[in-house]
């Protein structure tokens, strides 16, 4: 059976081009120009897939996006792709496709017993039934229901592609490259503007691809194109989306058509483009009408067979019969005819009309004012039955193998919609169409998606869209070369449904019948949202494209009110499926979102750090060396270290400011709930900065490097936060104030060196500099030269230990650090991370981001006396509210596992005589003290210390007995910081 | 002991050609900047401006552009800032040259090490730029001497052209530096592109 259905000419395949591909295992062929759909057809494949509810038997239905039934699983392996429509699915060699939805095989399906049980599972079915018992719903109904339903399998691998987003611009954008988008688009390029032509087919032409004696205008309109330097054409590219502002979404299928993508080639990427005027020229899609058997493989849209015959040269069947409510549908009749296809029989509703002349006189058997009530067959289309316009009665039997359907065209209205056009009734196409509005002249339909028919009519309509987009973008107007061609009258005769019985599909892809639309309105479910979401109607991936307008029409009949009362559902993107692959883009593994190093990274990573994620920093959480017997004695061994000699840790991360000006102290008074304007040149001060609402926003040290300049640090968390927040009130609140910002976290990288033996290390790297106590006394800052490059030492501490902090140019960082190990090898230094750090600060009791939390006061923390008594500053007023003063709110406190061994956890709750009182914010062990030890917040803690409570913690079934301390167990007296 | 070299924030990149190998592939190069932030202080744009004049020889540049004096490129960053570079010197000197003109009339930030600059050149420069800057950089729309400040791959970027080749500017916050060139690099590859 090799393409016996292939015409010997004509059309737009190279046939000289084969091209080998399977299906469910058995091997064709088909050639370039083809999609799998037309290859298939050529092949005398009918049946290509089961329904989504009944497993019905299906083949193809149409020849473009709007595809209800023909979905396969394309490729193989981690490249599998389900739901892919083979009428857009571009052939390749090599290409292989499995049908989908059935278990067993695609000619014996299992599942078809559901066809049996249709009166039982109508609309709602699942709503009603699995409702009791309720505890079956998760562990029976739900796998159940999965198992049955769903479309297709994923192929659960790694995607082994890469996808690219991008951004384009121009002046007009022109969506649809048939005869109205081709035009608009040489329309808008010849008056000058930068024009995008996005067509979603792999072909340019739309419906002038199934005319040949245009293919002269159509092949000089690309020509014209491809000869403007501003114009780009872009073929396989969908758009799917309108948002604001002239903003469209699209999918350019860059390498779907070849087995897999080349070297450096995305499969696809996904356009954001920004259009000043856009041109939807989106066509139209033909409806199918609602009777008996209507999804029978075998029944086509007319249009379809006719986009096979003419564009594909593939004969969709052998015996044909029309059944259509207009004369545009009788073209179809013709070129089937034309194709040696044997015409059965036209069946139209209509009583006489110009087309069904024309049918008389070529010989065709036409029978007017009849219907199709049903149709004869099982897996094939074998014949149709017919009978009269308004007769219950089934009337005669013609053997048929393709029945092609026409209800007329459905304008294709989504991105028109999407961008905010109201959509009118059209009394005579019977559809809706975009209304046309003065106030958005950026944005306009032609053609065929407006209701304007016929190649010279669409094409004609399409260069005034593309003149009037170059116009609204700036340009001045420019005449084009148009086809001359007479339209066919696309105004069909109103019948939605022919009723009788057996199923009568609205959606043929959901097994929506009409029956169903009824049900849900006599269930109350009568608006058209409502009814959607009730039944599934339309919800499949072809959104509803062939089959939403009849059922909304079934509705309407129900409702006793005309169609264009009871509209569509509401247009959203994406007007047809695309891969999530293309949505993430780039942006996956190790682009997912960017790490950012300090200028140290290099010097943690030869020391072997582990990492932790601090934000998007990579931070190291502590140095393994041998001899640890875990992840716990590398942290103890490097905080011990501190405690009892000296160590270094990369402090890079803090947030670092410079705040400069006349008004500089002034600023700071007000952000931080402390003052800083009595601040000496030359010392660091603690700050604490509270957010409006009286919470504490952040706390650091900031110090005054001059009369008018000030280095704010901030947290690593809280950086951008802070800025953000100090920028808004410079320019909001206070916009007298003569002040400037700038970060310089990236600038300066910096070391924190602490531990009894510090001053000796930092001794030996600094220049020009006495850090003798007295002459560098705690909190002292000063400029000086360390190793040799300029550096700035603070005299800070974090640990409770002796410590300093050295910045530097970042540039210098390796150096500087280099020089303090060299120096500190004699004393025993160590590097230490982020995890000994936190141990060091809770035995400490300094609090961090875990206590600063967004939900705590100054009050809370133990740091109340740092408001200053006169003066505003942000936060005072709301920090004085009830709730927050109030004495009983959780208050800091130290905590200490009774038995030593017994971990306590972060997050657990502080239980008192089983009362819940509190959590614990930070836990760790203890060096000085050897036990599990923690920071928590707790009811009348301060009260409570020394008595002895529960941790709990019901995630890990965890009840550690904790003793409550003082926060500040470690030196209290803070003797060492200042030795 | 003599100073050493500051280590650029992109010593470790990849470099020679990668991905595509086109006739004429973009060039990618770091270009080794002082870079030096510069705040005006309220009321005192004339005096600044003469102050520019006197010690760079040029005009502060208007919003979204930039200026090229005797030494140094300014570029316009924000209402009231620029950011002067020039190619690397001493230590600290641009920095020091700059407050010495500008006291009283702007502060001074030193961002030579915070700041990290790349050079990208080609002819197929925008393409490649579009894979994440959602800029206009068409003739019509950008050009030589205009500069936007713009996020791309997540990463907040000041994008300046400084020819039609068309050759960019790329400066970014230098701990980002790296995931920044990553990406470069992700959208370079498919065009062919030199990394000097």
């Amino acid at each position: 059976m090799s393409q016996r259905f292939r015409l010997p000419s004509g059309g737009h395949v190279d046939r000289s081009q084969r091209l080998g591909f399977s299906f469910d295992g058995r091997r064709y062929e088909g050639h370039a120009g083809d999609t799998l759909a037309s290859a298939l057809l050529a092949n005398g494949v009918r049946l290509v897939g089961r329904s989504f509810k009944y497993h019905r038997p299906r083949g193809i239905f149409s020849a473009g996006i709007e595809e209800p039934n023909a979905l396969v699983e394309l490729r193989d392996g981690a490249r599998r792709e389900p739901n892919t429509r083979a009428t857009v699915a571009e052939l390749f060699d090599g290409l292989s496709a499995t049908s989908q939805n059935h278990r067993g095989s695609l000619g014996f399906d299992w599942m078809a017993v559901n066809g049996l049980l249709a009166p039982f599972i109508g609309a709602g079915f699942y709503y009603k039934t699995f409702m009791w018992p309720a505890a079956f719903w998760e562990r029976v109904y739900e796998p159940m229901i999965r198992k049955a339903a769903g479309l297709g399998r994923a192929s659960g691998l790694p995607d082994p592609d890469h996808y690219e987003a991008a951004h384009a611009h121009c002046d007009v954008l022109v969506v649809g490259a048939g005869a109205a988008g081709l035009a608009a688009a040489r329309a808008a390029g010849a008056a000058g503007a930068r024009v995008i032509l996005a067509e979603q087919d792999f072909l340019l032409g739309g419906d002038l691809l199934n005319e040949a004696e245009h293919d002269a205008w159509r092949s000089e309109t690309i020509a014209a194109l491809e000869a403007m330097p501003e114009v780009t054409v872009m073929p396989r590219t969908m758009v799917f989306g309108a948002y604001d502002q002239g903003v469209l979404g699209a999918i350019e299928r860059v390498a779907d058509h070849l087995p897999e993508p080349p070297p450096h080639t995305p499969r696809q990427r996904y356009w954001t483009i920004r259009a000043t005027a856009v041109v939807l020229a989106t066509g139209a899609h033909e409806r199918l009408i609602a009777f008996p058997g209507n999804d029978r493989p075998g029944v086509m849209l007319a249009g379809a067979a006719r986009t096979y015959a003419r564009r594909y040269g593939v004969r969709a069947g052998e015996t044909a019969a029309l059944f259509a409510t207009h004369d545009a549908a009788y073209d179809a009749a013709f070129a089937l005819a034309e194709a040696g296809t044997r015409i059965a029989a036209i069946i139209d509703p209509r009583t006489d009309s110009a087309a069904m002349q024309r049918a008389r006189e070529a010989g065709l058997a036409v029978r007017a004012g009849s219907v199709v009530n049903g149709t004869v067959g099982g897996k094939a289309l074998r014949g149709v039955e017919i009978g009269t316009v308004g007769s219950a009665s089934r009337g005669d039997a013609v053997p048929a193998d393709l029945l092609m359907i026409s209800g007329g065209w459905n304008p294709a209205v989504h991105l028109a919609s999407m961008s905010g056009a109201a959509l009118r009734w059209d009394d005579a196409l019977l559809a809706f169409v975009p209304e046309e509005r003065e106030e958005s002249a950026w944005q306009r339909s032609a053609g065929a998606c407006r209701g304007v028919h016929g190649f010279g009519a669409a094409a004609a309509d399409g260069a005034a869209a593309g003149r009037a987009a170059a116009v609204a973008a700036g340009f001045d107007a420019a005449d084009i070369p148009l086809p001359d061609a007479p339209s066919a009258d696309h105004r069909p005769y109103a019948l939605w449904e022919v009723k009788g019985g057996g199923k009568a599909f609205v959606d043929i892809q959901d097994d929506v019948t009409a029956d169903d639309i009824r049900l849900a309105h006599r269930e109350g479910f009568s608006h058209i949202e409502h009814a959607k979401r009730y039944t599934t109607h339309a919800m499949g991936t072809d959104q509803g494209k062939v089959g939403g307008l009849v059922g909304a029409a079934v509705l309407a009949e129900a409702r006793g009110e005309p169609v264009a009362s009871v509209g569509l559902p509401r247009f959203r993107p994406y007007t047809a499926p695309i891969a999530w692959g293309a949505m993430a883009g780039g942006e996956v593994g190790r682009h997912f979102q960017p790490v950012r190093r300090t200028a140290l990274h290099g010097v943690h990573d030869e020391l072997g750090a582990v990492w932790m994620d601090a934000g998007i920093w990579k931070r190291p959480a502590y140095y393994p060396k041998a001899g640890d017997t875990d992840g716990w004695a590398s942290v103890k061994r490097e905080a011990r270290a501190v405690r009892e000699r000296v160590g270094v840790c990369d402090v890079s991360t803090l947030g670092k400011i410079v705040v400069e000006g006349p008004d500089a102290a002034t600023f700071l008074d007000r952000v931080y709930a402390n003052t800083f304007s009595t601040l000496a040149v030359g010392r660091a001060r603690y700050g604490l900065m509270l957010r409006e609402d009286g919470i504490v926003f952040d706390d650091g040290t900031t110090t005054r490097l001059g009369p008018d300049r000030f280095f704010v640090t901030t947290t690593t968390a809280q950086a951008g936060p802070v800025m953000q927040h100090l920028e808004f009130h410079l320019a909001s609140a206070w916009p007298d104030l003569d002040v400037s910002l700038a970060s310089v976290t990236d600038q300066w990288a910096a070391m924190s060196i602490a531990g009894p033996k510090a001053r000796d290390v930092v001794a030996a790297v600094v220049h020009g500099l006495d850090v003798s106590s007295e002459a560098f006394p705690f909190m002292a800052v000063a400029d000086c030269k360390v190793a040799g490059v300029p550096a700035r030492l603070f005299r800070i501490s974090f640990s409770g230990e002796l410590a300093y902090e050295i910045a530097t140019p970042a540039g210098y960082a390796t150096h500087v650090w280099q020089a303090v190990m060299e120096a500190g090898v004699p004393y025993g230094i160590e590097p230490y991370g982020v995890e000994a750090l936190g141990l060091l600060r809770i035995e400490k009791g300094h609090v961090a981001g875990s206590e600063i939390n967004g939900q705590t006061t100054a009050l809370d923390l133990g740091l109340g006396r740092m408001l200053k008594k006169k003066g505003e500053f942000i936060g005072r007023v709301l920090a004085q509210r009830p709730g927050l003063t109030d004495q009983s709110r959780p208050h800091l406190v130290g905590l200490r596992s009774v038995d030593p061994a017994r971990q306590i956890r972060a997050g657990s709750h502080l239980l008192v005589d089983g009362q819940d009182c509190g959590w614990i914010s930070s836990a760790t062990q203890s060096v000085v003290d050897p036990g599990w030890i923690g920071l928590g917040l707790l009811r009348d803690g301060e009260a409570r210390i020394g008595s002895r409570i529960i941790a709990a913690n019901p995630l890990m079934g965890e009840e550690v007995p904790v003793t409550v301390t003082s926060p500040h167990g470690y030196d209290a007296e803070n003797l060492r910081v200042r030795t | 002991m003599s100073a050493p070299e500051p280590i650029h924030a992109l010593a470790f990149a990849p470099r020679g050609s990668l991905g595509a190998a086109p006739a004429a592939p973009l060039r990618v190069s770091f270009p080794a900047r002082d870079i030096v932030q510069v705040m005006l202080r309220r009321g005192q744009d004339a005096a600044f401006a003469e102050a520019m004049r006197g010690a760079f020889g040029m005009e502060p540049p208007a919003p979204g552009h930039t200026a090229t004096g005797q030494d140094a490129t300014a570029i316009w960053i924000q209402p009231g800032q620029w950011l002067l570079t020039a190619p690397r010197g001493v230590e600290g000197a641009l920095a020091a040259r700059a407050t010495a003109a500008f006291t009283g009339f702007a502060a001074v930030a030193d961002q030579s090490h915070g700041r990290t600059t790349i050079l990208l050149s080609g002819a197929a420069a925008r393409e490649a730029l579009s894979r994440g800057c959602r800029l206009d950089l068409h003739p019509r729309a950008f050009g030589p001497g205009r500069a936007a400040s713009t996020p791309i791959a997540q990463i907040g970027c000041l994008l300046h052209q400084t020819d039609a080749t068309p050759s960019f500017e790329l400066t970014v916050f230098s701990t980002l530096a790296e995931p920044f060139l990553h990406w470069l690099i992700e959208a370079t590859a498919p065009l062919g592109v030199d990394i000097a």
